[in-house]
Formats: C-alpha cells, sequence, structure tokens
C-alpha cells in the first residue's frame, strides 16, 4: 500500500534522476508539503494532501513539524473542498494523536521528552486559537468525511490540552451549541464521538457544565439513553451517565436546574428491575451503567452540597419513586454485590438528615417470611464476617444516615433494648447490635460499636437512657450493664479494632453525659487499666491510636465529672494523671489520635474510606466529637496555678450548663460560619475593587491621554490663527508701506506743484510788471491804452 | 399544533451588567427573601420557580448572569437559548444606566430576534439616592421596545410583577405563533404530557448596569 504511494508519487514529483539514490521519507514529506504550500491547482493540493496523509503515520514527526502551517493555510483557504479539508483533518489527527503508531518512525527520540509527540503538535496548533474555530467550523458541515474528523481532531486537543481547549471553547459563543447538535446527528458513529468528546470537555470545568446544560445536554442525553434502552444499553449509555456525572458534581446550579427541570423522574427506567424471572439480566455493562447512574444520583445529595439543594433533590427522588425502586434492588435476589453496595449507599445519602425519607426507609419490608424490616436484614448483613468488607461498610453508612438528625430514630433504636420494651427478642436493630458487639469478631464489634454510637450522637437523652440496658450474660446470673459490659470487652479483647470500637463508643456515650461517667467510674477496674494503657511505654502496630483513645476517655471522664464519686473526682483523677502518667505524656499519648492517618479523611467525610479492613479504625462523628473536645481535655488535665475559680466553673457543668454551652457551641459554630462568608465577600470585594481600581487606571490613563490630546489640538489650533494673523498682519503692514510711500509721493507732486504755481505767479507779476511799463510806454508815445 | 391546555412550559430568562441586584432580584422571586450581601455571581447561576398565566401552569427557568465584564464572553452564550431576557440596571447609579446600550446591542446580537426584553430600573427603595428619573428610563425603553419597570429586590416592589410580565409577554407570543415551541433554541420547551405540574418555559433575564443589592 504504501509503497503504491511511493510508486505514485514517483510520477507526481517527476522521479529520482536514474542512478542516485531514492529520496527519503523526509524529503518526500518536504517536496509534498511544498506542493500544499504552493500548487496553484486545487487538485495538485488535493494530491498532495492525500499522498502526505498516507505518510503522516510513518512519517509523523516530519509530517508533523514541516506541514503543520501548510495543513492550516489549507484547512483556511480550501474549506470549501470537502475531500481535502478530509485529508488535512485526518493528518493532522494522526500527528497529534494520543497513541504511538507501529509504523512509526524513530518514536524513541521522542520517548524521553515528557510530553508526548502528540501533545507537542497540539500545544504548537493551539497558539494559533484561530484554528480551533476552523475546525470547529467544521462540526458544521453535514458531509461526513469532513465533520468526523474534526470532532476525533478535537478528541485528540482535548486529550492533550484539555485546559486550553476548554478556555478557548467557552469563549467562542456557538462552539458548545455545535458540539450539542452533533448528538442529534443520525450517524451513530458521530454522536458517540461526540458524547466522548463532551465527557472531557465537562470535565471541572464549571462554566462550560452550565453552558453545556443550558444547551439541553439534559434532555438530549436523556433521550440518546432511551435510544439505547438504558440500563440494558451498551457503553453509549456509560458515557452519557459519565457526561450527567461531570455536569453535576459539585455544580449548584447545575443541581437546581436538573431538579427543576423534573430530570431526576426520568432516571427512574435505569432502575427498573427485570421480573425475577428473567435471570439473565446482568451483564457486566449493565453493572457498570447501574452503577453510573447510581452515581448521579449520589451528585445530587452528597453530604458536601448546600443543605437546601440535597432536602429538595431528596423530597423529589422520593416523589418520583426512585428511592423506592432503589430499595426494591436492595431486597432483590441475585443482584451483584457491587450493585448492591452502591445501592446501600445511594440509599443511605438519599435518606440522610431527611425525616420523611428516613420514615420511609424505616417502613421498607424485606420480602422474607415473616417479612422482616429491611434496617434489620441489612443489619444482619453488617455483623456477618462472611460478607464483603465495602458491603458491610455500605451498611454502616445507611445505618449512619438513617440516624443522622433524627432523633426520633435513635429513640426507637436505644427502645428496642431496654428491658420494659415488648419486644422482647432477638430480632431488633438493638439486639442485633448488642450481639454483634459481643461476638468477639473483631470487625464485628467494631461495626456495631460505632453503629451504637450513631444513636447517641448529640442526644444526651438516649445517653441516659442507654445506662438503663442491662444484659444476661449467663443463664441465672445477674445482669451486667450494658455500659459494664463494654468495660469488661475493652479489658479482654486483644483485637485492636474492637477496642478502637469500643472505645469509641464509650467516648461517645460519656461526653455530656455526668451519669454515664459515674457509671463508669464505678466500675473498680475500668480507671485503672485506661492509666495504665496511657501509661505504657511501649506499644505494638496501631497501639499508639488505641493509647491515645484511652487518654481521650479518661479527659472526658475528667470534664463531665459531677464528683459523685468520691475515689475518682475531678481533682483526684487530675491528680492520677500526672502522678501516674506525666501530663507531657498523657498530651501527648492524646495527641496521637488526631495525628493519625486516617483521621483527616474520617473528619472530612461522613463515609468510611475504605481500602482494606485495616482501614476500619476511625468513625467520622467520633472524630467531629474529638476535634470540640480535644481543646478542653487538654485544658483539663494542665494544672491551673491561678485562676481556678475560672476553670473550675468549666468543669462543673451541670446538664442546663450543659446544654447552654452546646447552645453556644453552636452560636460560635454559625457565626464561624458567618466569618467565612464574609471573609470570602471580603475577598470578592477586594477582586472587585482591584478590578475597579483597575478601571479607575485605565480611565485615569484615558484622560491624560485626552487631555495630552487637547494640549496638542489647542496647540496646533494656536498655530493656525498666529499664522493667519501674522500674514494678515504682514499683509497690511506692506499695504500701509505702500499707501505711506504713495502718500510720499503725493506730496512731492503737490510740493512741485506749488513750486511750479509759484513759478507762474513769479513769472505773472514780471509779466504784469513789463506790461504796465509796455503801457506807460505806449502812452507816452500817444498811444490809446486801455487800462484795465 | 400547539394546544396549551396539554402543556407544561418553560421559559427562559437571562440576566445581564453587573452589580445591579440581579441576584437579589431572582433571590427574592425565586425563594421570596431578600439577601443585602450577596456573593458576586460568577458565570452564571440558575433559578426556577412556577408561575400561572391564564390558569396554565408555567415553570420560568431563569439564568442569573455575572454582570462583569470579564463574563462577558460566557454570558453570551446564554442569549441564544433565551425566549426572554430582564436588563437590570441600578437607579441609584447613572453609570449603570449609561452602559445599558452596549447590553442592549450585545444581546441583540447574539439573541433571537424575537426575545423579549425587559428593562428593570432597580432599587426603587432608595428614593433618595435616585440618579437615574423614572422617565428616563421609559424614554430609553420607548426608544428601544422594551418593556419597562422599575423594582425593589428589598421591598419585594414590583419583583412578581416584572418577572410575570416578561413572562405573559412571551406567552402572548406563543399563542400568537412567533416562537416555534417545538426549536428548543427558542428557550420554550413543552413538559411531559401526563405531568401537569411540571411545565416549564425558559426565561432568560438579561441585567445590565453595575452593582449589587
Amino acid at each position: 500500500m504504501k509503497m503504491e504511494y511511493f510508486k505514485s508519487l514517483k510520477s507526481v514529483l517527476g522521479g529520482p534522476t536514474p542512478g542516485s539514490a531514492p529520496p527519503t521519507g523526509a524529503e518526500i514529506v518536504e517536496r509534498l508539503v511544498d506542493r500544499v504550500k504552493n500548487s496553484t491547482l486545487l487538485e495538485d493540493r488535493r494530491d498532495a494532501c492525500r499522498a502526505l496523509k498516507a505518510l503522516s503515520k510513518q512519517y509523523r514527526v516530519e509530517v508533523g513539524a514541516q506541514g503543520m502551517d501548510a495543513l492550516c493555510q489549507v484547512l483556511e483557504l480550501d474549506r470549501a473542498d470537502g475531500e481535502t479539508v478530509s485529508y488535512a483533518l485526518d493528518i493532522l489527527c494522526n500527528v497529534m494523536s494520543v497513541e504511538v503508531f507501529d509504523e512509526e518512525e524513530h518514536p524513541e527520540v521522542y520517548q524521553s521528552s515528557k510530553t508526548s509527540l502528540g501533545e507537542q503538535f497540539t500545544e504548537i496548533f493551539m497558539k494559533q486559537t484561530d484554528n480551533i474555530g476552523l475546525v470547529l467550523g467544521f462540526l458544521e458541515e453535514d458531509d461526513f468525511q469532513v465533520r468526523w474528523p474534526a470532532l476525533k481532531l478535537l478528541t485528540s486537543l482535548i486529550h492533550n490540552r484539555p485546559r486550553d481547549l476548554q478556555e478557548i471553547i467557552l469563549v467562542s459563543p456557538m462552539s458548545v451549541s455545535k458540539l450539542m447538535d452533533l448528538l442529534l446527528d443520525s450517524r451513530e458513529v458521530i454522536r458517540n464521538d461526540a458524547l466522548i468528546l463532551l465527557t472531557h470537555l465537562t470535565k471541572g470545568n464549571a462554566n462550560i457544565q452550565k453552558i453545556v446544560a443550558f444547551e439541553n445536554a439534559f434532555d438530549r442525553l436523556f433521550d440518546v439513553m432511551a435510544d439505547e434502552g438504558y440500563a440494558d444499553g451498551g457503553i453509549v449509555v456509560e458515557d452519557c451517565l459519565a457526561i450527567f456525572h461531570n455536569l453535576l458534581k459539585n455544580n449548584t446550579s447545575n443541581q437546581n436546574f436538573f431538579k427543576e427541570g423534573s430530570y431526576i423522574q426520568r432516571l427512574s427506567p435505569m432502575f427498573a428491575l427485570p421480573n425475577e424471572s428473567e435471570e439473565i439480566g446482568w451483564s457486566s455493562q449493565k453493572v457498570n451503567n447501574i452503577l453510573c447512574s447510581l452515581q448521579v444520583i449520589r451528585m445530587l445529595v452528597m453530604p458536601g452540597n448546600p443543605t437546601q439543594v440535597t432536602l429538595s433533590c431528596q423530597r423529589s427522588l422520593r416523589s418520583t419513586g426512585i428511592l423506592e425502586a432503589l430499595c426494591g434492588i436492595l431486597m432483590a435476589s441475585g443482584v451483584p454485590v457491587d450493585v448492591l453496595t452502591e445501592t446501600i449507599n445511594a440509599v443511605a445519602e438519599v435518606i440522610r438528615g431527611n425525616p420523611a425519607n428516613q420514615e420511609y426507609f424505616l417502613n421498607v419490608m424485606a420480602p422474607s417470611k415473616p417479612p422482616r424490616p429491611a434496617i434489620v436484614v441489612l443489619l444482619l448483613s453488617m455483623v456477618n464476617e462472611k460478607q464483603p468488607l465495602d458491603l458491610r461498610c455500605s451498611v454502616l453508612y445507611s445505618f449512619q444516615c438513617f440516624l443522622y438528625k433524627n432523633e426520633v430514630g435513635q429513640a426507637q433504636l436505644v427502645q428496642t433494648l431496654l428491658p420494659s420494651s415488648a419486644e422482647v427478642g432477638t430480632g431488633t436493630t438493638g439486639h442485633l447490635l448488642v450481639a454483634g458487639l459481643l461476638s468477639g469478631h473483631m470487625l464485628s464489634t467494631w461495626f456495631s460499636a460505632v453503629a451504637l454510637s450513631h444513636a447517641l450522637v448529640e442526644n444526651p437523652a438516649q445517653k441516659e437512657q442507654l445506662l438503663r440496658v442491662a444484659l444476661a450474660t449467663a443463664p441465672g446470673a445477674q445482669p451486667v450493664s450494658l455500659l459494664q459490659q463494654c468495660c469488661t470487652l475493652l479489658q479482654q479483647s486483644n483485637k485492636v479494632q474492637s477496642k478502637v470500637g469500643i472505645l469509641m463508643l464509650l467516648a461517645m456515650w460519656l461526653s455530656h453525659c455526668p451519669l454515664a461517667v459515674r457509671d463508669l467510674l464505678n466500675s473498680p477496674t475500668c480507671i485503672p487499666y485506661l492509666t495504665a494503657q496511657v501509661g505504657a511505654s511501649e506499644h505494638q502496630e496501631h497501639e499508639e491510636l488505641l493509647q491515645g483513645l484511652c487518654a481521650f476517655l479518661m479527659g472526658i471522664c475528667v470534664i463531665f465529672n459531677d464528683d459523685s464519686v468520691s475515689s475518682y473526682t475531678r481533682e483526684s483523677l487530675c491528680q492520677l494523671i500526672s502522678k501516674r502518667v506525666g501530663q507531657d505524656v498523657f498530651l501527648d499519648k492524646l495527641s496521637e489520635v488526631s495525628k493519625h492517618e486516617l483521621y483527616g479523611k474520617a473528619h472530612k467525610h461522613p463515609q468510611l474510606q475504605v481500602i482494606s479492613a485495616e482501614h476500619v479504625l476511625l468513625d467520622h462523628e467520633f472524630c467531629k466529637l474529638f476535634k470540640a473536645l480535644e481543646g478542653m481535655v487538654m485544658k483539663a488535665v494542665t494544672p491551673k496555678e491561678s485562676g481556678m475559680h475560672n476553670g473550675a466553673t468549666e468543669l462543673t457543668l451541670t446538664a442546663t450548663e450543659n446544654s447552654l454551652l452546646l447552645q453556644y457551641k453552636e452560636l460560635i459554630r454559625s457565626q464561624d460560619h458567618q466569618i467565612q462568608e464574609m471573609r470570602r465577600q471580603l475577598q470578592q470585594y477586594e477582586i472587585d475593587r482591584q478590578s475597579s481600581q483597575m478601571h479607575i487606571e485605565e480611565l485615569n490613563a484615558t484622560v491624560s491621554q485626552l487631555r495630552d490630546q487637547a494640549r496638542l489640538l489647542s496647540a496646533a489650533a494656536n498655530t493656525g490663527v498666529t499664522g493667519a494673523l501674522e500674514t494678515d498682519v504682514q499683509r497690511l503692514s506692506m499695504t500701509t508701506e505702500e499707501e505711506n510711500k504713495k502718500s510720499v509721493e503725493y506730496e512731492e507732486e503737490l510740493y512741485k506743484l506749488r513750486k511750479d504755481q509759484e513759478d507762474l505767479l513769479v513769472l505773472l507779476a514780471d509779466q504784469d510788471l513789463k506790461i504796465n511799463t509796455y503801457k506807460n510806454r505806449l502812452q507816452q508815445l500817444g498811444e490809446k491804452v486801455n487800462t484795465v | 399544533m400547539f394546544e396549551i391546555e396539554q402543556q407544561n412550559q418553560s421559559i427562559h430568562d437571562c440576566f445581564f451588567v453587573s452589580g445591579v441586584g440581579k441576584s437579589c432580584l431572582l433571590l427574592q422571586f425565586t425563594d421570596k427573601r431578600f439577601q443585602p450581601v450577596h456573593d458576586l455571581t460568577i458565570g452564571v447561576e440558575f433559578g426556577a420557580r412556577m408561575i400561572t398565566i391564564d390558569g396554565k401552569q408555567i415553570k420560568l427557568q431563569i439564568w442569573d448572569t455575572a454582570g462583569q465584564e470579564a463574563f462577558r464572553s460566557i454570558t453570551r452564550s446564554y442569549y441564544r437559548g433565551a425566549a426572554g431576557a430582564l436588563l437590570v440596571y441600578d437607579i441609584t447609579r447613572r453609570e449603570t444606566f449609561n452602559h445599558l446600550t452596549t447590553w442592549l446591542e450585545d444581546a441583540r446580537q447574539h439573541s433571537n430576534s424575537n426575545m423579549v426584553i425587559m428593562l428593570i430600573g432597580n432599587k426603587s427603595d432608595l428614593e433618595t439616592r435616585r440618579e437615574v428619573k423614572k422617565e428616563e428610563g421609559e424614554a430609553f425603553a420607548h426608544e428601544h421596545g422594551l418593556i419597562f419597570m422599575e423594582t425593589s429586590a428589598k421591598t419585594a416592589a414590583n419583583v412578581e410583577e416584572a418577572f410575570i410580565n416578561t413572562a405573559k409577554e412571551i406567552y402572548e407570543k406563543i399563542q400568537e405563533g412567533v416562537f416555534d415551541i417545538n426549536n428548543e433554541a427558542n428557550g420554550i420547551k413543552i413538559g411531559p404530557q401526563h405531568s401537569p405540574t411540571n411545565p416549564s418555559l425558559p426565561s432568560n433575564n438579561p441585567q445590565p448596569g453595575g452593582g449589587c443589592c
């Protein structure tokens, strides 16, 4: 195939002169590029492009390095010729491709470089942002051989330079619409490739996400999914769901739009279970599709989202029947375990903190005989060592979310353990948890202890109620209180995770509950055990954490001590700590908890983040408690030389004071929140101010520019006027001079005339005289003369 | 053929111009509350409310676009799909009024030619600090063929009317057949036939001007 091109090239290029070596690939590429660039005939450019395309994989470097400009020029100037454009786009695709081609020559030269060849060429191509505009323009061509390579090229670009391409697309107003229109293309390959491009485009850019949503993405995607058969569809459905996922992740505006646009209900066909009879229904693609849809649901109700959005989405999820469908999956048989696990997680977040949904969940019944509550069935899995770890964690999460801000649920759980309860038996949630606690299995104990502790979160009444619970450990033996039993377990167990679980339960129980503290202090061996643990200098793996938890529990016994047990009053406990353990050691051990590698994550995420069984250690609610009380514990065990009065009052909190304290804490928390809010606003104002400042500066610059101009203009204007005046003046003065000269001439003339006249007068007088003389002579001669 | 009785509709709106209280107007309309300090809108934010016109349930979907110049290129993307726009200025700041022409040109250039535009002078509660007379707003609106209204996001005066009048205008255009309801690019969408509680009409409120309430 390639050789054929070479042969045909020979004729095109005139062929090598006989006897000389055949041209190298680089030379051929160079000549072809030259033809693309300089040929005047379209056919020649098209042929050259076709030839270049054939070489563009093997001589990728040469074609990319020499041909980029020429190809861009083709895109610009030959855009009317679909075939040529198609070749050019194909070549660019090959040159910027993410993959390395088998036939590529010298790829090893570039393997050392950190960025791939495709990436380097992409960077060069994108420097000219107009190029992207050209490629986007080709998406509007209906011609398959143009539209498809343009789409593929964009996909390569987004792979190589996602941020840059996102920014360019963001500022070209119609580009997102063009992309969305591709979803309506009847040619599946275009629609599917467009989905892939959109997946990358919507990743991590909130503004693009919003525009894509605005351009009716939700409708289009649901249409595609419906065409493909929802959960039974192929990977295209998964791609659609990936886009939904991107559009909704941490994007409150889109979440609102999704909810308000009634799109939640359009998700429900995803969870339609096949009839029990068709057992065939779980291909791996179907599993992926359902997992992705569950992820989409979780994006709407994640604990990190604004409460307002979460609550309204939770409402919609229930009213549209999706919560019901999810619970149906929970109780169905034959569901793959990963689907089941993720469904439980999704149900957890759909009910979390929403009383109506929690109540719904409480009333879901499993189709067993006799029917049992779904919660009980789930908890059975949690305390069953044979179940997969992820599944057990998800059950804990759902239980935890069920109890979250749910005082009624908390009370009901504790109620099932109380002696007065009519429901004596093994089938209740409370009994399951206590059985798990006492099971002696490491993880079951941990899970049960933590689950039980969630019944006590911010609920002082249930802490006291739980004190009333007694257990019959052996037939005929005296019942032992649950608290006492926990202390015994703590001391007897040799498994770290069991102990950690029990310590967290005790800490939750005793905090803000002086009665529980009193019960614990009355247990003869408990405090000595804790003291020994905290004081021990050697420890095994994870025992630092254990010691830290023991120290924390002792600290709680100090803080919430009402001094009713004479041997362990606040003061004597403090003394015990300083004498037997030493304050520094105690504080050091205490700090081990927050220093633990899992603490940060557990504090941040309500859901347990578990990779393996060893990660089952710290619980979210416990970490919150620890963070709230750590400072108080440190203060309480540090001796106060002065200010005893102040310190003392803080340690003698009665129940009412406690609640007051809690109120203040709440207040501080909300104030904290406000402060943060205001800080953020301040920052924004600052940014605003800066931009205004810049604006002002710009304006100032403009003003001074204008002033300069004004000055310039007035100067110009001035010189113009004076010039005119000067010429005027000159002209006028010249005229004056002329006038002057003229008048002098006139004067001279006048003078001359006067002189002439005088002369004439003299002459006349002379003549007169002469006449008189002649008269007299005539008279004398006797002539009669007329005397005038 | 479009039969309104069976349809649920949604209308898109957009807002333009920065810092004049767009977000506060929207919040007042959707949540019936006033928030004196509001974060600067970054890009766009979505809001929605159901209203009734002629006994038909209509959902207004409103995109509150950032007014700042820096976001201009982003907000342009929202004009095309909008059936209506609210152009908002701040009556206590003349510069926001002076800016209107630019915004209007921009909107007209990038939008559907049938887009209904309403001009809003916001902060009518701050009469003492007024810099732009009501007559000026009216004149501007008259000159450019816009509907005009003064509102206060703080006291809620005219806020309902502003949104609902815009929606009515769009509704009338639909009835007259000016908008092709089958073309989503017009910003109008018919809801599912069997869920009459979910009508939505897309409406875009453009806001010109600067300054938050």
